[in-house]
């Protein structure tokens, strides 16, 4: 809530509080960025939410939301070989997606700072996986620094574009959601001008990686990533903090859970916290294992840094006992907490934590089953409709495929229409290889933003290859699930200017697709439904894909724009006289908007969540759903 | 000895996505940096806010570095919705207070018939194994009294100042939500925390 333009505020020194990834596009402006592109992914989704609102009042500044990461990564990685600081920024998943420029750009290496935010999300709050992406860094022998709160996220941010241009390399900054969506106190720092446009100085012998040049660059990479962990020795970016017998290492948020943690117990120990976690320093590790008898690794998910502490303690001969996750101190999956620490401090000097977990844990136990309250597609969403008549046409004996957005919630009853999925884009390629391997109906279902950013190769591919499936695409104008965003068919760039929209029937067109048709899934519940039969149908007998582009806005941007206009639709209610308490509407739709009424047994439209769909009315067998006259 | 709560006031919020969770802890962290504390805001977005529950951590205090209350150590529990309350109660300590707006909003699968909504008895019963420091408010009445069911979130932040449990003042929070928003909203949000902070502040002087 923090505005954008509060991020641009030019007061140095003033204290705000700020998102972590409030922070870091605060950061941007102060370290003189450039260029930042990026595609969306919680929990870094609020870099780019605030960046496009900033961007059109810096000057010489620019921001895309590109389609996909790989396509960010490369736009990115360009600008910071043509010699001007950059960023790209994704969640983990999307490093994934961006993978094949990464290694490459780390080979060739850039001239201007570059940064590559990467947002892992342990626990999963909303990702596919917990994927470690510390490995990348490993792997690709770039740089890495881990941020463990706001004030570091914008603080280290700086520290980065520092590094990156010592060592002509991008720069890996790691977070995780517990930093990325934690607010606190950040201090603001000066605004520098931009550069103007840049000439690019040509280089192709450095920056176009044929076999004879790689095979230069590679040797160039490890002697960069050596310079790297000189470096790392002396940063103030991995200090020593505190004293005792006990030695524990640690770095990003988990920092933050070990200081509460030896609070709590009263506990002295000297903690070893590392900002820069790649290239490790080896020499400040060696010294420090062979300072304690007994040393803790505190880090979520992989033992990054445990391995490390393990292999360095190996080569250098050190008797040092290394606790962490090898011997169950620690788990592997999902996030931490200072009480995790507490726990396994407490295992390890023998003491009591303080608070009984184990009781409250088991009267949390005892409590009475409670009603779930899981994410639903909201009141008024398109989604609802569109699946509703999915399944319907299809007497959920289809197979489903979905993709990444919020239509995956379709996954829950009484929509139960997601069965398979991969990763973005996954839908229709997933079609293609079920349609080879079964006889069943197949719907895939894809939202437009997902479209744009890895549905095309899907589709030209089920074009090729002459696969019979019908594919979906639920087109509510945006990229909904992170924030809004927009994307190529929305007209709006992430400059905030005006463009021509890339139509999505257009395209299909373009790669080849027969049959290709555009519905408003409100305008007619039963018409919809013969449209899924009718696509079902002809790619069976045409042996080809077919594609309906189910276009209306998402529920949220509708209500959103009814607030600002005043301009409402009539309320719908149910008619209690006509009503026969059947439950159709509540067992078919699961809206939240609709309840049951425990005295009547009749259901009943919340006036205050309806967002005035109108998918309900067709829904109820009796009529008894009905519009208020307008 | 407690968990790392000395000097720190940790106040967990839970209710569903789009009562205005998030908010609320917002600008109870507003308010706080305003009266020149530390603080610390643990959010949780995207999946997790489309109609489903929502929790929000504020941590008030010096040695508040991380995010995350872990169970036993919340100082104050803010319920949206009784059955969100009782979902986050293992976070309360046994001395905490408990919060409860008494407004239901039923989850789908209760629609469905798939699951049981727990009465109210019971849902007090249950919280108060773990605490005996519960207040009820109709946060909604008071809202709409106010002039806007969306000002529940301001209802309940006037009743967490008026616990007396926070080191925030009643007129510095009342600053910062006319900062945080248009001043067409100033007069029913500043009614909704005054009912909020009055309603507490009386029952439990």
């Amino acid at each position: 809530m923090t505005k954008p333009k509060e991020l641009l505020d030019d007061s140095k020194g003033t204290v705000k509080l700020l998102l972590a990834n409030e922070a870091i596009a605060r950061g941007v402006v102060e370290a003189g960025v450039r260029l930042v592109a990026l595609y969306p992914g919680t929990p870094s989704s609020e870099i780019g939410n605030n960046l496009t609102f900033m961007a059109p009042h810096i000057p010489n500044f620019y921001f895309e939301f590109s389609t996909n990461e790989k396509v960010a990564l490369e736009v990115a990685g360009a600008a910071a070989v043509a010699g001007v600081r950059s960023m790209m920024v994704c969640k983990g998943p999307g490093l994934n997606v961006a993978a094949d420029p990464f290694f490459s750009l780390a080979y060739v290496g850039v001239r201007g700072g570059m940064v590559i935010v990467v947002a892992d999300d342990p626990s999963m709050w909303s990702s596919q996986n917990e994927n470690d992406s510390r490995y990348y860094a490993l792997m690709g022998n770039i740089p890495m620094i881990e941020p463990a709160d706001p004030a570091e996220a914008k603080s280290l941010l700086l520290e980065a574009y520092t590094l990156s241009e010592k060592l002509e390399l991008p720069v890996l900054f790691r977070t995780t959601t517990r930093v990325n969506h934690t607010r606190a106190p950040v201090e603001f720092g000066a605004i520098p001008e931009l550069p103007e446009k840049i000439e690019f100085k040509k280089e192709p012998f450095r920056f176009v990686p044929i076999p004879a040049v790689a095979r230069k660059r590679h040797p160039w990479l490890l002697e960069q990533i050596e310079k790297a962990r000189e470096i790392s020795e002396t940063s103030s970016l991995n200090f020593t903090e505190g004293s005792g017998n006990l030695g524990i290492i640690t770095s990003g948020v988990s920092f933050n859970y070990v200081r509460e943690a030896l609070q709590s117990l009263e506990l002295d120990a000297e903690i070893l916290k590392l900002g820069i976690t790649h290239p490790v320093p080896e020499e400040m590790i060696k010294s420090f294992l062979a300072k304690h008898k007994r040393v803790l690794i505190v880090e979520e998910l992989e033992p990054f840094l445990e391995t490390h502490a393990r292999r360095i303690a190996q080569r250098e001969e050190i008797s040092v006992e290394i606790l962490g996750k090898e011997q169950g101190y620690f788990s592997r999956t999902f996030e931490y907490s200072p009480r995790i620490v507490i726990e396994a401090l407490a295992k390890i000097i023998n003491r009591n934590t303080g608070i009984n977990w184990d009781a409250i844990d088991d009267m949390e136990k005892d409590l009475p089953d409670l009603p779930p309250r899981p994410p639903l597609l909201c009141a008024g969403c398109p989604h609802r409709a569109t699946y509703y008549a999915i399944r319907t046409a299809t007497r959920g004996k289809a197979i489903y495929p979905s993709d990444i957005g919020c239509y995956t919630l379709s996954i829950a009853p009484p929509l139960e229409t997601a069965d398979i999925l991969f990763d973005m884009g996954s839908s229709i390629t997933t079609a293609c290889g079920l349609s080879q391997v079964t006889d069943q109906d197949i719907v895939c279902t894809i939202g437009d933003s997902t479209f744009f950013a890895s549905g095309l190769p899907g589709i030209v591919n089920a074009v090729y290859n002459h696969h019979p499936i019908s594919i979906v695409v639920l087109d509510n104008r945006t990229t909904a699930m992170t924030g809004h965003q927009p994307h190529p068919g929305t007209g709006v760039t992430g400059m905030q200017e005006e463009v021509k929209p890339t139509d999505i029937a257009d395209v299909c067109i373009g790669l080849g697709v027969q049959y290709v048709k555009v519905i408003n899934p409100f305008n007619s519940i039963p018409n919809l439904v013969k449209e899924v039969r009718e696509m079902v149908s002809w790619t069976k007998e045409n042996n080809a894909p077919a594609v309906l582009i189910s276009k209306a806005p998402c529920a949220l941007l509708t209500a959103a724009e009814r607030r600002r206009t005043g301009d409402y639709p009539a309320k719908y209610f149910v008619d209690s006289d006509v009503c026969n308490a059947c439950k159709r509407c509540l067992n078919r739709l699961s809206c939240p908007a609709m309840y049951l009424n425990p005295d009547t047994g009749k259901a009943v439209i919340d006036e205050t969540l309806c967002n005035l769909c109108g998918t309900c009315v067709a829904v109820c067998p009796q009529g008894a759903i009905k519009q208020e006259d307008a | 000895m407690t968990s790392d709560t000395r000097n720190t006031i940790n106040i967990v919020i839970s209710g569903v996505g789009g009562q205005g969770v998030l908010t609320l802890a917002e600008i109870l962290a507003k308010t706080a940096l305003a009266c020149n504390l530390n603080v610390r805001v643990g959010e949780i977005h995207g999946m997790a806010q489309r109609g489903g529950h929502v929790v929000c951590t504020v941590r008030i205090g010096p040695n508040a570095y991380g995010p995350i209350i872990d169970n036993g150590t919340a100082d104050i529990l803010v319920g949206f919705e009784p059955v969100e309350t009782l979902r986050e109660i293992a976070t309360i300590k046994p001395s905490g207070i408990v919060l409860l707006s008494t407004h239901v909003q039923y989850p789908v699968a209760v629609s469905m018939g798939k699951s049981q909504y727990p009465s109210h008895k019971e849902i007090l019963s249950e919280i108060r194994k773990f605490t005996s420091n519960i207040y009820e408010i109709d946060a909604m009445k008071f809202a709409k009294d106010a002039g806007s069911s969306r000002s529940l979130n301001m209802v309940m932040l006037g009743a967490i100042i008026g616990t007396g449990l926070t080191p925030l003042s009643k007129d510095a929070a009342i600053e910062a939500v006319s900062k945080a928003f248009s001043k067409r909203f100033e007069s029913i949000n500043t009614k909704a925390v005054e009912s909020g902070y009055t309603i507490i502040s009386n029952a439990i002087a």
